[in-house]
């Protein structure tokens, strides 16, 4: 097998599912009992958290541990006040969590907060599911890209109103891998914070991004960044599934999304996930450790496959993850290239697995202006820590075989 | 120059089967996904796009072209409005049937032509013998009650390549080629709606009123319904009434909103020996060989055989399929009207009839 869509999923690490393992059976306890094991294993809980915060440069009481990325996604909009946010009834409304509809279809979507607030949000047209639909719901305004994947920066000067409170912009890309200048965005955002002090605006202007994907392949400080809100996920980065966290800096109030008994400082009610945080801990200090040296060896890879493939036209060229490649097979359908390559156990995928999933069209691919024939031809490669050199030789070997064969049945 | 075949793929064995047949037989093959439905409900997720993956995976394989082709409007307007009246009305309508009549073998068929087919092939398990629609070789499977309303102009254009195998020989061929869909849990009824989730689908737009349960012989509250129009006459289950013996329906009124039961297996309502058809088809290549036999010498020849309404007077000796892989019954057919020489349960009304001389079908309607 060569897996080549680490995007879309990573292998827990051998290493991260050891440290994972004693909490499942012997250090069981309920971080919030009285006795003394299981203080322990509270203390222990609360130190992964930290380790995860250190990462990011933020401290471990900044950390809302949730549910996976789409949950964290979630609840940082929540940041957003309304004109009514005080009233209960109001709060009550919100704890629907939504991103790829894999959950039951509900018929209260329309009823969530945002239909009557003049407040705005802005997010990057190129988001994953999990902040456009969240985004859609509260009335959400998309900020346009350039054709090479990058923030219009200019676009998005133009549509920070005074009613603007938050801005979503994700660290990189899921689909194509493009990294986003969240530097650049927050210096803007502190302009407009003065520009509204001088005159006496007072509505709040946060910046949220979603960096799921970037985690292992970029140093990511919060300070730096200059973001409020930055969503992390532990399944990208070789540990468990069903792990996220949000990084909440003192600017962000947050609402919860799910109450009960008060954990994560009353925004994530539920026994805590103490086996899934011990292992997102372990697997973000590996992330960290081996950071340099997997970006040399994916950089190099890159130029492998893009030396040894043929007939393609590369589409995410620059300011991208280096363990993305973006092709396009002119006059060809990527999706009948995965089935062939899934017949010689080569797994890629065609933009986000849940979009492809539905049979939709990539909104990142049309948002970066190609054409429909572009976007049916094209193909997401993702390196990761289950492949090699050796495969990549191999990779390019059988895709060029499959492309070709396809291309004949085509023109035959 | 080989002939081209338009095969209706579903992403089920018994299609993606049917798709590698003809490969096999030399045709030029292309499949092709309808979407007819892949919305949502509360509770269900509509398969659509994984079905979509499955079929176009086979294609795939097959080295065929694949395209989908969007059927959703006229689907919901040609089957799910007609389904939702049927069902307003207090009948019990048969959506598939209506979807192979408008869709399937309508639509599909038209748009295949168009596209410069020879023939299109759908995977059902029927055949056609002689330019006559007949039941499949497969007795347990045959999906003739399901096509008897088809046109005769597509059927001389479709091919049913599975129609001489077994589901079981379908599956096995499946496996043996690969295919990855060979095992695929069967799709039932209307779409995703099975038979399960046919209330449900009906309580999301149909708004129905709670009613009354009365015992027919004493007009007695016997407890509450949520709507007359999710019962069928005969239906046993689903009564919410605590009592020792099973309770049937017998009738239902709709107007008032009242479902009737009786735990009288013998009540006459429950039973009969004549069914009145409406809309009868008589499908007129498989009737002519039929009435032939049935009519005696001096008096064929007066006059086209085979129009339904023109043939009344005359009565043809037929076997009766009152819903899909019900055992076939004889009956006689004097005009519009079934005579049963034993009584038998009374179908609901807006459930086909189906008509068959010995393999072949001959038509049907619906009952009254």
């Amino acid at each position: 097998m060569i897996y080549l869509d680490h995007a879309a999923a990573t292998p827990v690490d051998a290493r991260v599912l050891k440290a994972m393992e004693p909490y499942f059976t012997d250090d069981f306890f309920n971080p919030s009992a009285a006795y003394l094991p299981a203080k322990k294993v509270s203390a222990e809980y609360e130190e992964a958290k930290s380790k995860i915060a250190h990462a990011i440069g933020a401290k471990q009481s900044d950390l809302v541990i949730t549910a996976g990325a789409t949950e964290a996604n979630n609840l940082a909009f929540t940041a957003m006040t309304t004109r009514k946010c005080s009233s209960s009834s109001e709060r009550s409304l919100a704890p629907v969590v939504t991103g790829l509809g894999r959950s039951v279809f509900s018929t209260s979507e329309n009823m969530l907060l945002g239909r009557e607030h003049s407040s705005r949000l802005l997010y990057l047209e190129t988001e994953h599911d999990s902040v456009r639909r969240v985004a859609e719901q509260y009335g959400g305004l998309a900020v346009k890209v350039l054709p090479n994947g990058v923030i219009d920066l200019e676009d998005l000067k133009a549509k920070i109103t005074d009613d603007v409170q938050l801005i979503s912009v994700s660290l990189a890309n899921n689909e194509i891998g493009t990294i986003q200048p969240l530097a650049d965005i927050s210096s803007i955002i502190r302009e407009v914070k003065i520009d509204r002090y001088k005159r006496g605006v007072k509505t709040q202007l946060l910046l949220h991004s979603d960096a799921s994907q970037a985690l292992n392949l970029l140093d990511i400080n919060v300070a730096r960044l200059g973001v409020d809100l930055l969503t992390l996920n532990a399944a990208k980065v070789y540990g468990p599934k069903g792990v996220g966290a949000l990084y909440v800096s003192h600017e962000a109030k947050l609402k919860p999304l799910t109450v009960g008994g008060g954990q994560e400082k009353g925004l994530r009610s539920g026994t805590e996930n103490v086996p899934g945080v011990i292992g997102f801990a372990r697997a973000v200090e590996l992330a960290k450790e081996h950071l340099n040296g997997n970006r040399k060896k994916y950089t190099n890879w890159r130029k492998i496959l893009l030396a040894e493939l043929e007939g393609y036209e590369l589409i995410n060229k620059k300011h991208c993850l280096d363990n993305f490649v973006v092709l396009c097979f002119p006059g060809l359908d990527a999706e009948r290239l995965i089935y062939l390559l899934e017949d010689e156990k080569v797994y890629v995928s065609t933009g986000a697995a849940c979009a492809a999933s539905k049979g939709e069209k990539s909104h990142v691919l049309a948002a970066i202006s190609l054409s429909d024939d572009q976007i049916a031809g094209s193909l997401r490669i993702t390196f990761g820590e289950t492949n090699d050199e050796a495969q990549i030789h191999e990779a390019a070997k059988i895709i060029n075989r499959v492309v070709a064969k396809e291309r004949a049945r085509v023109n035959g | 120059m080989a002939k081209t075949v338009y095969v209706g793929m579903s992403g089920g064995v018994d299609s993606s089967v049917s798709a590698l047949l003809l490969k096999e037989q030399g045709y030029k093959v292309v499949g092709i996904y309808m979407k007819n439905w892949s919305k949502d409900l509360p509770g269900m997720k509509c398969p659509w796009a994984e079905d979509l993956a499955d079929a176009k995976r086979v294609a795939v394989k097959l080295g065929i072209d694949f395209e989908v082709w969007d059927f959703e409007e006229a689907y919901r307007e040609k089957v799910v409005e007609y389904m939702l009246r049927e069902f307003k009305a207090g009948n019990t309508p048969n959506p598939d049937i209506m979807c192979n009549q408008e869709i399937k073998f309508k639509l599909f068929y038209e748009k295949a032509m168009e596209k410069g087919a020879d023939f299109i092939a759908t995977g059902h398990y029927a055949r056609v013998i002689d330019g006559k629609l007949a039941r499949a070789v497969d007795e347990n499977k045959d999906q003739t009650y399901f096509l008897y309303r088809i046109s005769e102009e597509a059927l001389t254009h479709t091919l049913f390549p599975i129609g001489g195998m077994t589901k079981p020989e379908v599956k096995k061929l499946a496996e043996e080629k690969g295919l990855h869909n060979a095992y695929k849990k069967e799709s039932m009824g209307v779409c995703f709606v099975g038979e399960v989730g046919m209330k449900d689908f009906l309580k999301e737009y149909i708004d129905a009123e709670p009613g009354e349960i009365r015992e027919i012989e004493t007009e007695k509250v016997l407890g509450y319904h949520e709507g007359a129009i999710f019962y069928t006459i005969g239906q046993r289950h689903g009564l919410y009434i605590a009592a020792e013996v099973p309770y049937y329906v017998v009738k239902k009124d709709i107007k008032k909103n009242v479902v009737y039961v009786s735990k009288n297996l013998n009540n006459g309502e429950l039973w009969t020996s004549e069914l009145r058809l409406e809309d009868l088809l008589l499908r007129f290549g498989a009737f002519r060989s039929a009435a032939a036999r049935e009519l005696a010498p001096a008096a064929r020849g007066d006059g086209p055989a085979g129009r339904g309404p023109e043939r009344s007077g005359r009565a043809l000796s037929v076997l009766v399929r009152l819903r899909h892989r019900a055992p076939l019954i004889p009956a006689i057919l004097d005009g519009n009207t079934l005579h049963f020489e034993h009584e038998i349960k009374r179908p609901a009304s807006g459930q086909s009839a189906v008509l068959y001389d010995g393999e072949i079908c001959l038509g049907g309607g619906i009952i009254a």
